[in-house]
């Protein structure tokens, strides 16, 4: 039986989280309301305006945003994959062996996250134009690993550290070689770590801004960079703007979803323990 | 099956010393317990049977054939790990059927059925077959471990204390099936426990491991009645040896022996064994610590004839007996009763230990002297067991 105490709580819990959703959802809405709204009555705020969907014609049919978007997901596919292809590994390494300055090696990995982008960037321009990275797929898949990897190895690593060892050894005697106990025995048990590790760097590399502003230009023009282009110098499209903004939104969320199994258990530790 | 060596295995881990020049010949189709306490480097020697651990010195081989670089999934060997290890998202029946589906071992489905259905019969676990290691208890994950091991046909069994989550009874009946599958398999089985009764009822030979040494190695009788050292003495046996400090003074033809009881000085003449006098004559023994297993002291409520008095300082009924323990001062007397007496804790008791049951040990180096009728038990415990 609930005594009226607690469910004045509940009540209160559900009011907070209530004007919480609000707060967090609202500018959302704002934006989707905005993409409908012609140039003139962007500035209006009531609620009451006449929906159109010629800034999404705008947008999607009379100009190059879907480049944009395959750009988007070439670099940032193209920055998980490399993770996991070089991420898991490292994991495995970082988790099984031991050998010198083993932590200091793990948490010079994580501090690659630390540092802020704007600062590594200029250097790396420069960088960049001598190697001839500069401005090409290769260059920005490369410079997103600062991003994506250092997640990807120390969620992984968690995974694999609680997997006991003996698995492994039992999995030896069983007469398996080491790459069909990694495949067949490793990774089913480490799957939904890397799933949602592989998903939240997926969408750090989708939001990533600074990097593609200066590490590229005319030939790789990713997402995020190309929603300033309807930010003219004279004049701001921002119904078009917020055609950008919303549908640049949906790769992310359709991936959150079609995983969104994988991520509450992912995230959790110890799901692995038998 | 195979005939397992291995030779002054060393291996560290650290600056610790787990296995400190280890050899054994385990024969073809032998039982063979190692036997300690925790921490001893039974579990390491295991591993490195089956080739998990790579010793740093020495050699390991089956019949013969040095197995130091071969890795342990060409080893063909079975291992039941002590924390189960069963693979987590495979169900019980894939679980168990894991190595024959491996490339090195692989047998066809209707083989691995009926292999599976033989072990899960034998380990009462049929309805198991289904689920997850997860929906397990342990007992049930250690049946597991064990079925796995047991569909296969290795060069040899290894078993890290498979009995040790199971309840009693079960535990029991698994005991006696083990021995009887061993027996008509005819398999070499290294087997690990710190249980001196299944040490006991299970091994054709052990081997008392201590800090990475072997102690001792031989059939349970053999370690059970002519210990090598008061350490072996006081691990074979529930309840423990008693050991009690005496000193000897030449009596005539014989011996007497004085041992003290609550700071008083008892003398006994020490009863007649030719061999026993004649080893404390040539080696002019002046005291040693006599061994006397818990049922042969006796015990009296009453005053009696050769019996000496002291207190009750534990009274333990376990089931179908009980245990007591007497306060002697510098040690304590442990020895069984019939189960319902009524002991009232720190009340008289009269005891009078056999000592012609009695081993000698030295009392210095702890080590064997010899004991009474040693040539008889020793005949008796030797004799082939099969």
């Amino acid at each position: 039986m609930k005594t009226g105490k607690q469910r004045a709580l509940n009540i209160l819990m559900n009011v907070l989280l209530i004007i919480y959703a609000i707060f967090a959802l609202f500018p959302l809405v704002w934006m989707i309301l905005i993409s409908f709204k012609s140039d003139t009555e962007v500035f209006t705020t009531t609620f009451i305006f006449h929906p159109t969907l010629s800034n999404y014609q705008q947008v999607l049919l009379r100009s190059d945003y879907a480049r944009y978007i395959r750009d988007s997901l070439i670099v940032s596919g193209g920055a998980v994959l490399v993770s996991i292809i070089v991420g898991v590994p490292a994991a495995y390494a970082l988790a099984r062996y031991n050998f010198a300055r083993k932590e200091e090696l793990a948490f010079q990995i994580l501090s690659y996250k630390f540092a802020p982008e704007i600062l590594v960037v200029l250097p790396l321009f420069m960088i960049y134009q001598k190697l001839g990275l500069y401005d090409s797929y290769i260059g920005l898949i490369w410079v997103y690993q600062l991003i994506s990897l250092p997640l990807l190895i120390w969620v992984v690593r968690g995974y694999f550290e609680d997997i006991s060892v003996e698995i492994e050894y039992a999995a030896q005697v069983d007469g398996y070689s080491w790459y069909q106990i990694f495949f067949k025995m490793l990774v089913p048990l480490i799957k939904p770590g890397l799933v949602s590790s592989a998903l939240l760097a997926f969408i750090f590399a989708w939001n990533s801004f600074t990097f593609p502003l200066i590490l590229a230009s005319s030939k790789v023009y990713p997402v995020t960079v190309a929603i300033t282009k309807y930010l003219g110098t004279d004049s701001a499209h921002y119904g078009q703007l917020a055609v950008a903004a919303t549908v640049s939104a949906i790769p992310a969320m359709v991936f959150a979803l079609c995983i969104q199994k994988h991520l509450v258990r992912g995230l959790s530790f110890g799901a692995v323990k038998g | 099956m195979a005939r397992i060596t291995l030779e002054n295995i060393k291996k560290a881990f650290g600056k610790v010393q787990a296995l400190d020049g280890i050899s054994l010949d385990v024969r073809d189709n032998e039982f063979f317990v190692l036997f300690g306490p925790a921490g001893a480097g039974k579990t390491t020697i295991l591993n490195c049977i089956a080739g998990i651990t790579m010793p740093e010195e020495g050699t390991v081989s089956f019949d013969g054939k040095i197995m130091n670089l071969i890795d342990p999934a060409h080893r063909n060997v079975a291992m039941v790990f002590e924390n189960y290890a069963l693979f987590p998202q495979m169900t019980v029946y894939e679980n168990m059927a894991s190595a024959l589906r491996s490339k090195l071992y692989r047998e066809d489905e209707a083989t691995i059925k009926e292999r599976i259905d033989k072990a899960a019969k034998m380990m009462k676990m049929e309805k198991l077959l289904e689920r997850l290691p997860s929906q397990l208890s342990n007992g049930q994950k250690q049946r597991v471990a064990m079925g796995r091991a047991l569909v296969r046909t290795p060069n040899v069994f290894l078993m890290d204390e498979p009995l040790a989550h199971l309840d009693a009874k079960l535990r029991n009946s698994m005991r006696t099936e083990l021995k009887e599958m061993q027996a008509n398999l005819g398999s070499t089985c290294i087997y690990v426990t710190h249980d001196f009764m299944e040490a006991m009822a299970l091994g054709d030979r052990i081997a008392i491991i201590n800090k990475g040494k072997i102690v001792q190695i031989g059939s349970g009788d053999e370690i059970y009645y002519m210990p090598c050292n008061e350490f072996t003495a006081e691990l074979m046996g529930d309840p423990q040896i008693n050991i009690i400090p005496a000193e000897f003074e030449k009596n005539g033809s014989g011996y007497n022996v004085v041992i003290e009881v609550n700071g008083e000085k008892l003398k006994k003449e020490l009863p007649e064994d030719k061999a026993v006098f004649a080893k404390i004559a040539a080696d002019g023994i002046g005291k040693a610590d006599l061994g006397i297993r818990p049922q042969h002291i006796r015990y009296s409520f009453e005053p009696a004839e050769g019996y000496f008095k002291t207190t009750v300082y534990s009274y333990e009924s376990i089931g179908n007996k009980s245990v007591i323990t007497a306060e002697c001062g510098k040690y304590q007397l442990r020895m069984i009763a019939p189960n319902g007496l009524n002991v009232a804790i720190d009340s008289d008791i009269y005891l009078k230990p056999e000592l012609d049951r009695s081993i000698l040990f030295d009392s210095d180096s702890k080590k064997y002297i010899i004991r009474y009728d040693e040539e008889a038990i020793r005949a008796f415990a030797t004799k082939e067991v099969k």
